[in-house]
């Protein structure tokens, strides 16, 4: 019984096609808005500790008093140094390190993306814990130069006298490693890979080493003044991967509930905790694990599955000083240091939208699989659609048949004047489309090359000229097959290659979609167009719609909104793509030119080869 | 052989030859990724025998190496050097395509002595089955990452391409040597013995009972020699356990593409050996109806049983998926008449794209668990399941329709 149906929607080609139509427009809709639902208390969660060992802020931090002035010395010292080479400071850093009774290592590193050099030398002392075996370790990191590039003086500062005071304690039982960094950027990407034996050949190993690493914790205090505000706890890996939600939730409930610090993240100065405010946080997390770079030091470290975070401070008329956050990382340490084992209870996949909300994978992954869902749908669709068949479209197959008889009398029915012959009416071509399809993909492979290889300087000018060429060359490509294929074949032909680069689309972004939910997300969102794209021969005002849209939903277009959401020039975004792919690893860039850019191209092709075929006369 | 034929067979071995030079990592690669290596056929595992068999051990000493003692032999013949392996490898594959070309160009995917399909006249030429062999990307895969399945893979063509031309000899060789590789093939005898008798040449057909106890005997005797020189070799019977038992008994529960590990995991060890000889049971319990049903076209019967034993063995690999849907390239012409391609073609597309993003998510990223893979490998499966389903369903289709030409066409409901 339960095959009647789908044969008699065979002969009702039309309803399935509606269907299709209708239930991947609403996939859409229900992903989009499922993602604004996400914000309401009803769908979100408070936080909360997952992990019992870690006891956050159940212990009393006695960092501050005479301590402080040793920070405020070790800054002015670190303020003297302000402008000396990496070298120089590796050694003034080194010396203290080795003053307070540490082992100490130094490492020099060196890296080349688009045209420039980067290049420093990370110090580092290891803590070996008195009641430890050294087969865990926990990171306490300061960059030299924070991620804006302004001396990390506070940061640094603190670092070295938590250092001196770390070690007079005798309960830790991880190693404690103190890492000054040299950039932000850079030196905590060749430290975590020289940890792990997996660096370059223009890195140093690491001389002195300690056991896994269990968590990180960055402090960022630039600047003179000695006052804050409020902690800025930044969160996201490379990649869009995150850190244990633990951890976060750890620091969050230190800060604000033992030390009274308010906590922000993603930039969010004055969170009321309403709605707005959840989305806007949400979104801005969203964008940063899109583009996959790295917010700060910490975002190195969490692709080797190591949770890290970075605590910086924000503002400068608070009544916060250094002791504040030397309690606070001291608490943290503590929380670190009770872990029986790597993190593992909470979340690795949430939205944070408030310091104490979130949303996990569960609630928030169907409206980046709904989109994808809808993709693959219209794929399906266009597959089953007749006018995918050369020949002529929409043959009726069969002849309408008699009413049902009773059962088992079907097979004696014997229908005079068969049309079909024995392969089955009007097939499709698959070898012009498919080449299409692959042909474009394989084409994505030139841009990625192009733009990780050339200088900084030429950047600008290579993207205008790529631009140039991707708008020319999806109306070239349409040219040359209308005017080579025979005219019955180019809809069909027109019509697979999209079912077929949607279908790959689809496929690829619910792939993503599990690694890194926010680009799987925005890719689908700057793709939707293409499943209203299609090829109308009929109405070039339509096509020229269509053009402009998918022009205006375009990669490059893309790259404009993200440069100017950041402020900065589309080079600078490409060069900050070229090292992300150098240094981090970031896969960025593979994404948007190996598989958003061809699918755009297909979409393009058979947008303009509605124009081509009107003026060409091949309407097929 | 025409120029065509040639010219797929050039570009698959240049495409080989490019990835194995361009990309001197990625046979490394490629050879620890799950889905293509299994422990039975990794060619990491290899080298340690090979290792342990020149340096004077046992090979099968330390429990990793799991492959038969022919292949030591062959191996440390070679001169070890890695462009050698390669390009042995890449012979392979060229005798495999050859094979198919052989198997194409006989006929007898279309025209058996008890079927001749009405859909001759659409099969694929030769050259394009070659091509969609050697232009696969599972099969290439497999290729560079040089599992031990390639050479079974050739062998196992090789043995139809001579059962095809009625030339019993050689199928039979061929076919013991790959059940004494890999010990499933020795599921497709059955078919292998109806198909070569269909296709002998000779103008007086012994009956088909003497046909198959002649061969059954030249079959033992053929296992007998490979036995006894794998004795010689290793100098002791432990091979037997280490590699037959590996199959049939499951030690190493490294995740594949199969459906057992993961069971095998879970299951509490009372209840091990029951499942263990229901796992195999099941295997063997699809050779009679499927040689039976399938009498008239004995060649798709035989690919059925390799599409099926690709799913449900013990160590299974993409590279069998490969052989099967390279093979099955042959009934093109009843394409047509299946009714979920599209479908089943975008289903195994996910599965081969989450598979290994859950493996990542899994392994490496620490934020999944075994659970994520081993339901991409149940999407796998079932995919596969359904296309030999429904290749079953276009070839009995293609059957019907020649003993009844008026139901051409007609839509088929289950009752």
């Amino acid at each position: 019984m339960a095959l009647r149906v789908p044969v008699n929607l065979r002969k009702n080609l039309s309803v399935v096609l509606y269907a299709f139509q209708g239930l991947s427009i609403l996939a859409v809709i229900v992903g989009l808005a499922s993602l604004f639902l996400l914000p309401l208390d009803e769908y979100s969660r408070r936080t909360y500790i997952s992990e019992n060992a870690l006891l956050p802020g159940q212990v009393h931090a006695y960092f501050g008093g005479s301590e402080q002035n040793i920070v405020r010395a070790f800054r002015r010292e670190v303020d003297l140094l302000g402008n000396s080479t990496s070298d120089v400071v590796a050694e003034r850093m080194a010396e203290i390190f080795r003053s307070a009774g540490l082992k100490v290592g130094k490492q020099r590193y060196s890296y080349k993306a688009a045209g420039g050099e980067y290049t420093g030398e990370n110090v580092y002392a290891v803590l070996h814990a008195p009641r430890g075996d050294a087969t865990e370790a926990i990171v306490l990191c300061a960059p030299w130069r924070n991620i804006d590039h302004l001396l990390n003086e506070g940061g640094v500062a603190l670092t070295l006298a938590l250092s001196r005071y770390f070690k007079r304690w005798s309960l830790w039982s991880k190693d404690i490693i103190f890492l000054i960094s040299s950039d932000a950027r850079a030196g905590p990407q060749a430290w975590v890979d020289a940890y792990h034996d997996l660096h370059g050949e223009n890195i140093q190993s690491l001389s002195v080493k300690s056991g896994a690493i269990q968590g990180v914790v960055v402090v960022d205090y630039p600047g003179a003044y000695h006052r804050f505000e409020s902690l800025h706890i930044l969160y996201d890996g490379i990649n869009g991967q995150l850190p244990n939600l633990d951890l976060i939730n750890t620091a969050v409930q230190i800060s604000r509930d033992q030390m009274g610090l308010r906590t922000d993240l993603q930039e969010m100065w004055n969170h009321d905790d309403g709605y707005r405010h959840r989305l806007k946080t949400m979104l801005r997390g969203m964008v940063n694990q899109a583009l996959g770079h790295s917010t700060g030091p910490h975002s190195s470290f969490i692709p080797y599955h190591i949770d890290a975070i970075t605590l910086a401070t924000h503002g400068d008329g608070g009544w916060h000083d250094e002791g504040s956050l030397g309690r606070t990382v001291e608490s943290v340490f503590r929380s670190l240091n009770n872990l029986l084992e790597h993190f593992h209870q909470s979340f690795f996949f949430y939205l944070l939208m408030a310091p104490k909300r979130f949303v996990s994978i569960g609630t928030y992954l169907p409206a980046a699989m709904l989109l994808a869902v809808g993709l693959t749908l219209t794929a399906i669709r266009l597959w089953v659609d007749p006018r995918s068949r050369s020949g002529e479209a929409g043959v009726k197959v069969e002849e309408k048949e008699e009413k049902k008889g009773e059962k088992g009398e079907k097979g004696e029915k014997v229908k005079e004047g068969e049309v079909i012959a024995v392969n089955g009416g009007p097939k499709r071509e698959l070898f012009l489309p498919m080449s299409i399809v692959i042909g474009v993909h394989f084409c994505g492979v030139i841009p990625f090359a192009v733009f990780n290889s050339v200088d900084y300087k030429s950047m600008s000018s290579v993207f205008y000229i790529f631009i140039a060429a991707s708008v020319i060359l999806p109306t070239l490509i349409s040219i040359l097959i209308t005017l080579t294929a025979s005219p019955h074949r180019l809809l069909p032909a027109f019509h697979l290659s999209r079912c077929f680069s949607l279908l790959f689309l689809g496929m690829f972004l619910s792939t993503l979609a599990t690694l890194n939910f926010s680009l799987s997300f925005l890719i689908g969102l700057f793709s939707l167009p293409l499943m209203f794209a299609r090829t109308t021969p009929d109405s070039v005002p339509l096509a020229l719609v269509n053009s402009v849209l998918l022009q205006l939903t375009s990669p490059f277009a893309a790259l404009f909104v993200v440069a100017g959401y950041w402020g900065l020039g589309v080079e600078d975004i490409l060069k900050e793509a070229s090292f992300g792919w150098w240094v981090w690893g970031m896969w960025t860039p593979i994404v948007v030119w190996c598989v958003w850019w061809p699918a755009w191209v297909v979409g393009r092709i058979s947008v303009d080869s509605s124009i081509v075929m009107a003026v060409t006369g091949k309407r097929g | 052989m025409d120029r065509k034929c040639l010219l797929a067979i050039g570009a698959g071995a240049l495409i080989r030859l490019v990835l194995f030079t361009a990309f001197p990592s990625l046979p490394t690669i490629l050879a620890q990724r799950v889905e293509i290596s299994t422990p039975v056929t990794s060619y990491k595992r290899l080298q340690e025998g090979i290792y342990l068999y020149t340096h004077g051990v046992s090979p099968y000493d330390g429990g990793v190496f799991h492959q038969a003692p022919l292949l030591l032999s062959l191996f440390s013949i070679l001169p070890p050097s890695t462009i050698v392996t390669n390009l042995l490898y890449i012979l392979a594959d060229i005798f495999s395509a050859i094979s198919l070309i052989r198997i194409a160009s006989s006929g007898v995917p279309t025209v058996t002595p008890h079927h001749v399909s009405p859909r001759k006249a659409n099969s694929w030429p030769p050259w394009a089955i070659a091509a969609a062999f050697l232009f696969n990307p599972f099969t290439i895969a497999t290729c560079i990452a040089r599992p031990t399945i390639v050479f079974t893979n050739t062998i196992i063509l090789h043995s139809i391409a001579a059962a095809v031309n009625g030339r019993r000899g050689p199928a039979f060789v061929s076919m013991a040597m790959a059940s004494y590789l890999s010990l499933y093939p020795a599921l497709l005898l059955p078919p292998l013995l109806f198909l070569t008798y269909d296709s002998l040449k000779t103008t007086s057909k012994p009956s088909i009972q003497a046909f198959s106890a002649i061969t059954t005997i030249m079959l033992s005797i053929v296992l007998m020699i490979y036995f006894k020189l794998s004795h010689m070799i290793t100098g002791s019977w432990e091979f037997v356990a280490s590699t037959y038992g590996v199959h049939l008994l499951l030690p190493d529960l490294t995740p594949n593409v199969g459906l057992w590990w993961y069971f095998f995991i879970e299951m509490f060890d009372s209840f091990r050996a029951f499942f263990l000889c229901l796992f195999q049971l099941h295997l063997l319990i699809y050779v009679p109806p499927v040689c039976l049903r399938l009498r008239k076209q004995p060649l798709f019967a035989l690919i059925t049983l390799i599409g099926i034993s690709s799913i449900f063995k013990s160590y299974p690999a993409i590279g069998d998926t490969g052989l099967y849907l390279s093979l099955l390239m042959l009934y093109n012409h009843t394409f047509s008449l299946m009714r979920y391609t599209f479908f089943l073609a975008a289903a195994i597309l996910y599965a081969t794209f989450l598979g290994p993003a859950f493996y990542y998510l899994w392994v490496y990223a620490g934020s999944g668990n075994a659970n994520f893979f081993y339901a991409i490998t149940l999407v796998w499966s079932i995919s596969n399941a359904l296309i030999v389903a429904d290749a079953i369903y276009a070839a009995l289709r293609d059957e019907h329709e020649t003993e009844r030409p008026e139901l051409i066409g007609k839509d088929v409901v289950q009752i």
